[in-house]
C-alpha cells in the first residue's frame, strides 16, 4: 500500500467516524429546532424560526442563561484559585507527598453520582455529619437547597469539589516545569515569595491557565448532571440552566423544537465566547 | 567590593557530606576559580556563599558582615547560572532592570544602570527582545549583564559557559576576563573546564569529593601540582604518571631508569610525573627509547604515543612530519621537570627546591 493510500484511508475512517458520530446528530439537532414536535414518532411540522422567537421571548430562558453564567463563572474562579493553590503545596516536598498527591486527584476520579449521593448524605437533615457538626457548634441549620441562593451555592460547592482536582492536576504538571534556577535568580534579585510568584509562577502558568479556563468554561456551561441530580434546576428554576432548560423543553413538556432551538443558541453563544477568548487570550507560545 | 572568608564551611546532606570544612580568603577583587570534576563540591561551596543553600556548619562573611544566616538577597551578591536563568517573559530590558527595581531604585538611575550594562555587553539593539529570541551568547551576555548593574560585593558565577559551543566559549572567556578587568569586583567562578580555570584564575581552588586538594595561581598550580590527582587534573594533554620505586637517586619502573635532581629525598614505593611537553627530543644514545605507536598532529605541534621501557608516554613536542608508526627515537627526562609523589599518599614530594 502507498503511502498516500495509507493517508487517504486513515482521513477516511476519521472523517466517515466524525461525520456520522457528530456532524449528522449535530446537524439533525439543529434541523429539529426549525420544527414543532411533540414526539419522536410523530409528524414534525415546519415552523420556520418560530421555535426561537418563542424561547427567545420567555423570561425563562434569560433566567437560564444568567443562572448558567453565574454557576459556570462561580465554579471556574473557585476551581483555579483552589487548583493553584493546591497545586503549589503539592509541588513543595513534604513527607508523604506522593501519596498526598495520588488522593487528591480521588475526588474526580469518582461518578458524579456517587459525589452528589455523598454530599446528599452528608447534608442530609436527619443523619448527616455536616448537619450534626453545624448542629453541635450550635449554629442554625443550613438549607442546602430550599433557598435559590443556597442552592446555586451548593452546585457550585460540589463542583469545586469534583473539578479542583483536574485543575491541580493541570498546574502541578506546569509547575514541574519551571527551572528552579529561575526562582533562585528571582531569591538573588530580592523577590519576595509572593513577588516570585507574580513575576515567575503566574507568567511561567499562564498558558495552561488559559486552556484550562476555556475547558473549565465549556464543561461548566454545558453542565448537566451534576445540577440534575442535586436540584433539577430548582427551587423554582433558580439553578436551572440553558442545559437543563433544554432537556426540560423537549423531553417534559414534549417541545422538542423549542429544546433543540434553546441548544443551538447555547451552541453559538458558547462558540461566539469561544472565538473572543482566544481573541483575548491568544495562545502566544512565548 | 569586599573581601570574601569561608571558615571551616561544611555541608551535608544527611549522612552525605558534600563539603568538608573549606577555609579559604577570596581578596577584594581576586578573581578565583573552583574547579573540579562533577560531584567534587565546587557547585555547592559556591551556592552557599550565594545563601541558596544552607551551611551545614562554619561561617561566611563578606567583607566585615557575618552573612551566613543571611538570605542571598541580604548578601549583595550577584549570581550568573549555567542555564542564565533569564526570566522569559519579561524583555532584555526588563530582565536586567527586575533586581534594581525589587530594590525599589530610582528608574532614572535604573536605566543608567541598565544602558550602561547593555553597552558595555553589546546588548543595546536587543533590549526589546524576550529571551528567546537571543542567541545563546546573547543570552548568557544578558546574564552577565543582569548581574552587573547590581553592582554587587562579588559575581558568584556557576559554570557559566558550559552551555555554550566550543568557539563561544573562547570569546566569552574573554569577556569575562575584560569585565572583570573593567569592573574589579571579586568573581568566584566554578568550572570542570581547567582551560577555563587556567586563563581566567588568580587563583584556582581545585575540589575533589567535597575535599579542597590545592589552592594556588594557575601556574603555581602547573608547576607545582600538591597531590596526583591535581598532577592529572590539571594540564592538557594530561601528565605521564608512572609507578615505580626510587634506588640509589634513580627512579625504577621495569626496564626504565631516570635519575633524579641530586638531593632528592625519597625512598620506596612512588609515581613520577613528568608532562608531554617537557619531554625531551634527543639521539637514542643520549636518552630512553622510546617506541612511537600512535601519531596526533595538531599542527603546530605533535602528539605522540608510545613506549619507553615497557612503560606508556605521551610526547608534545613541535611539529614532526617525519615520524611513523613504530619507529623508535630517543627521549630524555630533563631533571627540573620532573615531579615525584608518595604511592601511598599520593602527596608531592618535593624533588629540588625552586
Amino acid at each position: 500500500m502507498s503511502s498516500k493510500t495509507t493517508i487517504y484511508g486513515f482521513l477516511f475512517v476519521g472523517l466517515a467516524v466524525t461525520l456520522a458520530l457528530i456532524v449528522a446528530p449535530a446537524v439533525y439537532a439543529v434541523s429539529l429546532s426549525f420544527y414543532q414536535m411533540d414526539s419522536f414518532v410523530g409528524a414534525p411540522k415546519w415552523v420556520g424560526f418560530a421555535n426561537y422567537v418563542a424561547v427567545l421571548q420567555a423570561p425563562e430562558f434569560w433566567h437560564a442563561l444568567l443562572n448558567g453564567a453565574i454557576y459556570a463563572l462561580g465554579s471556574i474562579v473557585f476551581q483555579v484559585a483552589l487548583g493553584i493553590g493546591f497545586a503549589l503545596v503539592l509541588n513543595e516536598a513534604f513527607p508523604g507527598r506522593n501519596l498526598v498527591r495520588g488522593l487528591s486527584i480521588l475526588p474526580y476520579l469518582l461518578p458524579t453520582v456517587v459525589v452528589i449521593l455523598t454530599f446528599k448524605w452528608m447534608v442530609d437533615g436527619g443523619i448527616g455529619i455536616v448537619t450534626k457538626a453545624v448542629e453541635a457548634m450550635g449554629l442554625p441549620p443550613i438549607n442546602w437547597f430550599e433557598s435559590p441562593g443556597a442552592a446555586m451555592a451548593s452546585t457550585i460547592l460540589v463542583s469545586v469539589w469534583m473539578w479542583t482536582p483536574f485543575v491541580t492536576t493541570c498546574f502541578l504538571a506546569a509547575l514541574q516545569t519551571v527551572p528552579q534556577s529561575l526562582y533562585e535568580a528571582a531569591r538573588v534579585d530580592g523577590t519576595t515569595a509572593v513577588q516570585r510568584f507574580f513575576h515567575i509562577t503566574l507568567p511561567m502558568l499562564k498558558p495552561i491557565l488559559t486552556v484550562v479556563v476555556l475547558l473549565r468554561a465549556i464543561w461548566m456551561f454545558n453542565k448537566f448532571d451534576v445540577i440534575w441530580l442535586l436540584t433539577r434546576g430548582g427551587p423554582v428554576g433558580a439553578t436551572e440552566n440553558l442545559a437543563i432548560l433544554s432537556y426540560r423543553h423537549a423531553f417534559n413538556l414534549f417541545d422538542i423544537g423549542g429544546g433543540a432551538a434553546i441548544a443551538t443558541i447555547s451552541f453559538a453563544l458558547l462558540s461566539v465566547a469561544v472565538l473572543i477568548y482566544f481573541w483575548v487570550f491568544p495562545l502566544e507560545d512565548d | 567590593m569586599a573581601e570574601i572568608r569561608l571558615e571551616q564551611v561544611r555541608k551535608a546532606y544527611g549522612g552525605v557530606v558534600a563539603v568538608h570544612g573549606v577555609d579559604l580568603t577570596i581578596r577584594d577583587g581576586e578573581f578565583v576559580v573552583f574547579l573540579g570534576p562533577s560531584g567534587c563540591g565546587k557547585s555547592t561551596t559556591l551556592r552557599m556563599i550565594a545563601g541558596l543553600e544552607e551551611v551545614t556548619s562554619g561561617t561566611i562573611r563578606i567583607g566585615a558582615r557575618d552573612v551566613t544566616e543571611l538570605e542571598p538577597k541580604d548578601r549583595n551578591i550577584a549570581m550568573v547560572f549555567q542555564n542564565y536563568a533569564l526570566y522569559p517573559h519579561k524583555t532584555i530590558y526588563d530582565n536586567l532592570a527586575f533586581g534594581l527595581r525589587m530594590r525599589k531604585m530610582d528608574p532614572a538611575e535604573i536605566d543608567v544602570r541598565v544602558q550602561k550594562a547593555a553597552r558595555m555587553l553589546g546588548l543595546e539593539d536587543y533590549l526589546a527582545r524576550k529571551p528567546k529570541q537571543l542567541s545563546g551568547g546573547q543570552m548568557q551576555r544578558v546574564a552577565l549583564g543582569r548581574a552587573l548593574v547590581r553592582e554587587p560585593d562579588v559575581f558568584l558565577l556557576d559554570e557559566p559557559l558550559s552551555n555554550l559551543d566550543a568557539k563561544l566559549r573562547v570569546r566569552m572567556r574573554e569577556e569575562i576576563a575584560r569585565l572583570h578587568q573593567d569592573v574589579g569586583t571579586s568573581m568566584v567562578y566554578v568550572t570542570h573546564d581547567q582551560v577555563e580555570a587556567m586563563t581566567l584564575a588568580n587563583r584556582i581552588v581545585i575540589m575533589r569529593d567535597g575535599h579542597v586538594q590545592q589552592i594556588g595561581a594557575p601556574l603555581e598550580v602547573y608547576d607545582r601540582p600538591a597531590n596526583l590527582f591535581v598532577a592529572g587534573f590539571i594540564g592538557s594533554p594530561e601528565m605521564n604518571l608512572i609507578e615505580g620505586r626510587v634506588e640509589n637517586g634513580l627512579f625504577v619502573a621495569g626496564s626504565l631508569r631516570v635519575a633524579l635532581p641530586a638531593g632528592t629525598q625519597a625512598s620506596g614505593d612512588v609515581a613520577l610525573g613528568i608532562r608531554p611537553e617537557h619531554l625531551a627530543l634527543t639521539s637514542e644514545a643520549d636518552g630512553v627509547a622510546f617506541t612511537v605507536r600512535v601519531i596526533e598532529q595538531l599542527g603546530a605541534q605533535t602528539l605522540c604515543v608510545g613506549e619507553a621501557g615497557g612503560e606508556r608516554l605521551r610526547i608534545l613536542v613541535d611539529r614532526v612530519d617525519s615520524w611513523s608508526p613504530g619507529q623508535s627515537i630517543g627521549v630524555r627526562f630533563p631533571a627540573a621537570k620532573l615531579h615525584l609523589f608518595a604511592k601511598s599518599s599520593g602527596q608531592r614530594i618535593e624533588t629540588a627546591k625552586p
